[in-house]
């Protein structure tokens, strides 16, 4: 249980983040405002927001009980898993993306492609999304409940409340702006464990030495690289093919919550430097969430569930105060994530949805109550369904296999549809649901075709390849686009500028 | 093939060279990039504006990571 001055610490982090939230509501008046702050906000806070959306506090204990069991390797998806996905992001598809004033990735897919692949992407990640929530919610409950002593359903409507009151009045200016306290709360709190920890363990050298000296088993855990034969679910091929070259990328450009904030940057340049921040941060991310799953092995070996490292460590290191520290540090990065994930899936739902399929030109205003109205929505569906992760506990994997299943074939559709102008609209669906296929085939029988534990970086990078063939052969199958069609939408391709033209860098 | 089993006799060691060959393409790459595309939308530019700087620096602290682990 948490002591006096953590609760104070906690209810104040709280009560500042919901007041810092209502302050940005002041600056909604309009649609555009709501789901891109008016293409105002400045690269250093999406860039921040960014690493407190992709970060949550299932990553804290999640990759440090894989750090305890498997090493530094995990920490290649935070490394080689966004570097040079940021990059490219950052230089090509971010810029393009902006230019063309898109709200979201779907829409893109949309004009380039048809309307048929837009709905399968945006209803896609919608889903993905709304289930998401319920589990955010939970894991919200279940920490709250040792440490604070509040019922769960407690736990979940005051925070539900405080996210629910800033997304819904402020948006994504609210949204951004409150995830950069967020993720400063959490490198704070992140770094005070991993302090205190490698102190206990007798600094980097004390680190090192014990884990060297408990035997073969440990040997690699100081590597990044692991062969391909490892039985991990890390080897090298994995991270290279999988990792490396589908997952990453199709996570930092295809993914709505994170595009999204880049999308709403007051210039061109704002939005490659947002990117390029964000890789910055990333950098330090492994030290947060692998290290303590390390220093756990030294100090607390044996341990039956790797998932214990990361509690163990701040039940028996961290003093009063700093637990609720952390604690606001823990939950800080849960609710950047559901505060994200909230505006975006309103955004996917009015841009994608609502305006393109059921009420077209309504104006400004309504599509902002729109977006406010499935914020409500989305919120009240992620309270009710919360306590499915307490009765199903393998749907938090479960829904994280949903999404693995797509990843790779976005990115192909992606991928052809902005460099290969003979890509059709045919191409893109077929790619897209094909791919989608494949992922789950193979998925159903990983068992017998992979022979790494857990093989979701094989079954990206297949299925990305599936994208590809089924993409390039039903495009060379039917009539190609015109050049009209496709101004401004592929690479090199000019974009007509109210009769004049720009040539794209890309 | 699914399992990438002819891969298999390459070492760690020459795996990670790769990755370090990867990262040295892609600072190559953002060194390509034209001067105007990384200035573009900025009014009055400045050294830190310079983005391929910021890439490099980046990919600097990613490559030393890599080539001590």
């Amino acid at each position: 249980m948490l002591s006096g001055i953590d609760y104070v610490v906690v209810i104040a982090y709280l009560v500042g983040i919901m007041v810092l939230g209502l302050y940005f509501a002041r600056f909604v008046r309009s649609a555009d405002d709501f789901f891109l702050s008016g293409k105002s906000l400045p690269f250093w806070a999406v860039g921040m927001s960014i690493v407190a959306t992709d970060i949550s506090a299932m990553d804290f204990v999640g990759v440090s009980g894989q750090s305890y069991r498997f090493g530094m390797a995990v920490g290649n998806f935070d490394w080689l898993g966004s570097m040079p996905a940021m990059l490219l992001a950052a230089f090509i598809f971010i810029p393009y993306f902006w230019k063309a004033g898109l709200y979201t990735i779907p829409e893109y897919l949309g004009r380039r492609y048809n309307d048929h692949v837009r709905a399968v992407a945006s209803l896609t990640w919608i889903v993905f999304f709304a289930l998401d929530l319920g589990v955010l919610f939970w894991a919200t409950a279940v920490m709250f409940k040792p440490l604070m002593g509040w019922d769960p359903w407690f736990s979940i409507i005051v925070t539900a409340i405080v996210v629910g009151l800033y997304t819904f009045f402020g948006g994504l200016t609210a949204v951004v702006m409150t995830d950069v306290v967020q993720m400063i709360i959490m490198f704070v709190g992140g770094f005070t464990v991993v302090v205190v920890g490698l102190y206990h363990a007798g600094g980097w050298s004390g680190l090192t030495d014990k884990i060297a000296a408990m035997g073969e088993a440990y040997q690699n855990h100081f590597k990044l690289i692991l062969p391909a034969d490892t039985k991990t679910p890390f080897p090298w091929t994995g991270i290279l093919f999988g990792l490396t070259l589908v997952m990453s990328n199709a996570y930092m450009i295809g993914n709505q919550a994170i595009v999204q904030r880049c999308l709403a940057t007051k210039s061109v340049w704002h939005a490659k430097a947002s990117m390029l921040t964000g890789a910055f941060f990333k950098m330090f991310i492994p030290l947060l969430v692998m290290f303590p799953g390390l220093i756990a092995v030294a100090t607390y070996p044996g341990l039956q569930d790797g998932d214990q490292a990361f509690p163990t460590l701040v039940k028996s290191l961290l003093p009063p105060g700093l637990r609720g520290l952390l604690f606001a540090g823990f939950l800080a990065g849960l609710m950047a994530t559901i505060d994200s994930i909230l505006n975006s899936t309103a955004t996917l739902w009015t841009k994608d949805v609502y305006e393109r399929f059921i009420k077209k030109d309504a104006s400004d205003r309504h599509y902002m109550i729109v977006g406010q109205c499935a914020t409500v929505i989305l919120l009240i569906f992620g309270v009710i369904t919360a306590p499915l992760s307490k009765s199903f506990p393998g749907i938090y994997v479960a829904i994280q296999t949903f999404l693995s299943f797509f990843q790779g074939p976005v990115f192909s559709i992606l991928l052809l549809g902005m460099f290969w102008p003979r890509a059709t609209q045919w191409g893109g669906l077929v790619g897209l649901v094909g791919g989608i296929g494949t992922s789950v085939s193979l998925y159903v029988v990983k068992d017998h075709l992979f022979t790494i534990e857990e093989p979701f970086l094989y079954i990206s990078w297949w299925s990305f390849v599936v994208g590809v063939l089924l993409n390039v052969s039903t495009s060379l199958l039917t009539r190609p686009h015109s050049e009209e069609r496709l101004s401004g939408l592929v690479c090199r391709l000019p974009r007509d500028l109210k009769g004049g033209s720009e040539v794209p860098a890309c | 093939m699914l399992n990438f089993d002819w891969l298999r006799g390459v070492s760690p060691l020459a795996a990670k060279a790769v990755f370090l060959g990867l990262f040295v393409l892609s600072g190559l790459l953002v060194t390509m990039i034209p001067k105007e595309y990384i200035y573009e939308g900025v009014e009055s530019p400045r050294w830190w504006h310079n983005l391929k700087l910021w890439a490099l620096g980046v990919l600097a602290i990613i490559f030393t990571i890599y080539s001590i682990f």
